[in-house]
């Protein structure tokens, strides 16, 4: 093993310098608790006498001196005072990693010529102090309950309140009873207080003033005017039989389900809410995976809405048997055709309100001639189905096209006329036979596709997660169009 | 032959090698001494930069200063891997007997350019890769040894990417530093000007032979390190890993993936070689400062953000750097507490 005992009493200096700047450090830590409790035993030194300066004296100097002794018998690791004298000394870790290999069974032939050359340039240096002195917290404060505590010292001795407590003996038959009874004080409080006959609450009554033309006349102290808008209102009230019989309005509570939904959006259209309920309910699941509670519970809302004013309530039935039979693939085409009748009411309702063509004015035309659901452009695409190839209801696996490209191959020349008037953006609103020609790619045919592209691409790719939401946001604006 | 004298010889030739270099290029100090530092630890050296910095220019000068082969690969697109490692030819013998015979190409030399590297398809790019990772070449299922010692110069172009085929990440790897070769400085440029339009002929001597270099080589890795320097490098290299405990804020929020094991056998075997080039027998903590950037820059790969925000590779691994260091040398602050 190499010679380093020229580098081991450069450790054992930085390790002794270190034990005394830990010795100074936790002895002004000390010295602070010390003075604390010197302060302490000061402030009562009305009970302690003379005791307490003894007292005080020995707790500061022995805090301290514990402090010192413990900070400085504390080990300082080897390795670490040579990385510290390496640092201070500028010596490139050669003291720390001359120390280390010169122990190693696995040395090189260099480390003798490391040992040597540490050696050397250690024996060269000037020993100074390389510890810096750090100040603990309690040091800046330390002059605080040192000069409490010399204050206490020379202070006369601070009165302490005597506490007097109760005399718990058991009294003795020949103790003096002081008479207390002829003071006036103790009369006083002896004498018994009249007695406050309990007031019942009277029923204060009002005057309101009848409504002009309500039922009834109103007499003075008539309470029946506080439901002057009730069938009740000319009677006088009588809470017993209100709770019994019950108010119109408590059994209108009763009906659940003819409450306003609070919680919807009713800026959108019914239509909307369902279609958004079901693209919840079967975006992205096979329809195995889709709950049949969720799923009859949107036929139900369906059915309802149906028997209100719309022509889908019997397919809504018709899932709802078919689920009840266990036949969820029929349920859900049950429900996609509830729903396409449902859209096609509302956009039957919004009549020529909307910007569309006359495509929509053609399919409802169809509708009406009895060819519902006749060819492949008339209905919609349920999600992975659409017009990419393959994913059609067309047997060939290229899928199917559409009547507008055997009509013309390029959307470019499509016949027609632009409409009329200022255009001051991408303007597609056509007339003549171009604003009748449907589309080539059917939008809910593709749009659950993309979504799932969409889905996937943000999982897969390392697309910032602030950007998330808005991908999600504007493909959740497309659904809703 | 003390180990002081073998280190005082390597540090005389590396002080040799470099005058040799420095006589034709003009500044570019640290590059020259990142050079041969992986020519000295037995790696391959990436260069980086635009046209006209000079980095052809420093390969042929380290060449022509070395007792060694040299060859030069100009990479293009339609280049083949035939053309770089060579093929079996067919050859008549003196009795009108046909055989083949093997014809070896240009990657049999000792030290190879491989000049702009990522203008050749990366199918051709990674005929480099066996013979920069194993020293060997498989040519018609007969392995064949390249000459030792084989050292990789490959240069770049960071600018004009259309038609180029930047490396993949494996082949990166391979490569030991990446240094970026940065505009001359005013007084620099004034030299290469003097120098290169006067008629004057440079010579440059050799003054390192092959067996030499492998000499240095197995030196080089008997230097020591502490292991406090080795864990110094270690949690460099794990703080590029985003995933990790330790890892800092900004490869948390900037890195995809980390350097790998090679980058912390190439951190510490540079850092060696520059110590024993500073005649010093340790490897010390500014050694691997220095190096942590030629090591690691090539092997991070930053995430969307990281590419969005123009973040430098560089600047991310001096924070990287600095937080690893402030782990080690906090003991000094917290010594008395």
């Amino acid at each position: 093993m190499a010679q380093v005992d020229v580098l081991d009493r450069l450790v054992a200096v930085v390790s002794s310098q270190v034990r005394w700047r830990r010795a100074e450090h936790y002895g002004l830590r000390a010295a602070f608790y010390g003075a604390l409790l010197a302060a302490a035993v000061l402030f009562f030194k009305a009970g302690l006498g003379g005791l307490a300066l003894v007292l005080a004296g020995v707790f500061l100097v022995g805090a301290t001196l514990a402090g010192g002794v413990i900070g400085f018998s504390r080990r300082v690791p080897p390795t670490e005072a040579a990385r510290l004298a390496d640092r201070a000394f500028e010596l490139q870790d050669r003291v720390a990693t001359a120390l280390e290999w010169a122990k190693r069974e696995d040395r090189t032939p260099l480390v003798d010529a490391l040992v040597a050359d540490a050696t050397e340039r250690v024996q060269g240096l000037q020993t100074r102090q390389i510890v810096r002195r750090v100040f603990p917290r309690e040091a800046r404060a330390l002059p605080v309950p040192l000069a409490a505590a010399v204050f206490f010292a020379l202070a006369p001795p601070i009165p302490l309140p005597i506490p007097h407590l109760p005399d718990f003996m058991a009294a003795r038959e020949d103790d003096p009873t002081p008479e207390r009874v002829g003071t006036p004080l103790v009369q006083d409080t002896m004498r018994p207080l009249p007695k406050d006959p309990l007031k019942r609450p009277s029923f204060e009554e009002r005057d309101f003033t009848a409504r002009p033309g309500s039922p009834g006349a109103a007499t003075t102290g008539d309470l029946s005017a506080i439901f002057k808008d009730t069938a009740l209102a000319h009677q006088r009230p009588d809470f017993n039989s209100f709770l019994k019989k019950g108010d119109e309005r408590l059994k209108m509570l009763e009906q659940v389900d003819r409450l306003p939904d609070l919680q919807s959006d009713f800026t959108s259209s019914q239509y909307k809410m369902v279609f958004r309920k079901s693209k919840a309910l079967t975006g992205g699941l096979r329809p195995d995976q889709i709950s049949p509670q969720k799923l009859r519970e949107l036929l139900d809302e369906m059915e309802r809405l149906g028997r209100k004013g719309g022509n889908w309530s019997p397919d809504a039935a018709e899932g709802m048997e078919a689920l009840e039979g266990g036949n969820q693939d029929k349920a859900l085409e049950a429900m996609e055709k509830a729903l396409n009748k449902m859209r096609a009411q509302e956009e039957a309702q919004r009549g020529g309100k909307n910007l569309r063509g006359g495509r929509e004015g053609e399919r409802a035309g169809n509708r009406g001639r009895g060819s519902e659901g006749g060819g492949p452009d008339d209905q919609d695409f349920g999600e992975g189905e659409g017009l990419l190839p393959g994913k059609g209801k067309s047997p060939s696996p290229k899928g199917e096209a559409s009547r507008r490209l055997q009509a013309s191959p390029y959307d470019a020349s499509v016949e027609g006329e632009s409409r009329r008037g200022r255009k001051e953006s991408y303007d597609t609103n056509m007339t003549g036979r171009g604003g009748k020609m449907p589309s080539r790619l059917q939008y809910l045919g593709v749009i659950g596709q993309y979504r799932k592209l969409m889905e996937d691409a943000i999982t897969r790719e390392s697309v910032p997660r602030d950007y998330h939401s808005q991908i999600r946001d504007y493909f959740q604006a497309l659904d809703e169009r | 032959m003390t180990q002081e004298s073998r280190v005082q010889e390597f540090v005389k030739a590396f002080e040799g090698l470099r005058s040799e270099v420095e006589k034709v290029i003009v500044g570019h100090r640290e590059i020259i001494n990142h050079v041969l530092v992986g020519m000295f630890a037995g790696g391959h050296v990436l260069l980086e930069g635009v046209p006209g910095l000079g980095k052809t220019l420093l390969v042929k000068t380290l060449a022509e200063g070395l007792d060694l082969s040299f060859s030069r690969i100009q990479f293009t697109p339609d280049l083949m891997p035939a053309d770089i490692i060579g093929t079996n030819i067919i050859v008549e013998d003196a009795n009108g007997r046909k055989h083949f015979q093997f014809q070896p190409g240009p990657i049999f030399a000792h030290v190879l350019l491989a000049d702009e590297v990522n203008r050749a398809t990366p199918k051709t790019q990674s005929a480099l890769l066996e013979g920069m990772q194993e020293n060997c070449v498989t040519v018609a299922g007969n392995s064949r040894p390249l000459p030792a010692p084989f050292f990789v110069l490959a240069t770049q172009n960071p600018i004009e990417m259309e038609g180029t085929y930047p490396l993949p990440e494996a082949q990166l790897d391979r490569f030991l530093l990446k240094l970026r070769v940065r505009y001359p400085a005013l007084e620099e440029l004034n030299a290469i000007i003097d120098r290169t339009t006067q008629s004057r002929t440079v010579t440059v001597q050799q003054v390192m032979s092959g067996p030499t270099v492998l000499a240095f080589r197995e030196l080089i890795r008997e230097v020591p390190i502490a292991s406090h320097l080795r864990d110094f490098a270690s949690s460099i290299v794990m703080a590029t890993h985003p995933q990790w405990d330790g890892a800092p804020e900004v490869s948390r929020r900037f890195i995809r993936y980390g350097a790998s094991p090679r980058g912390a056998q190439a951190l510490v075997l540079g850092a060696k070689v520059r110590a024993l080039a500073d005649g010093r027998y340790n490897v010390s903590i500014d050694d691997l400062r220095a190096l942590a950037a030629p090591a690691l820059r090539h092997r991070i790969i930053l995430n969307f953000e990281g590419e969005a925000e123009g973040v430098d590779v560089d600047s991310l691994i001096a924070q990287i750097v600095e937080t690893a260091a402030g782990a080690v040398t906090q003991t000094r602050e917290t010594f008395l507490r």
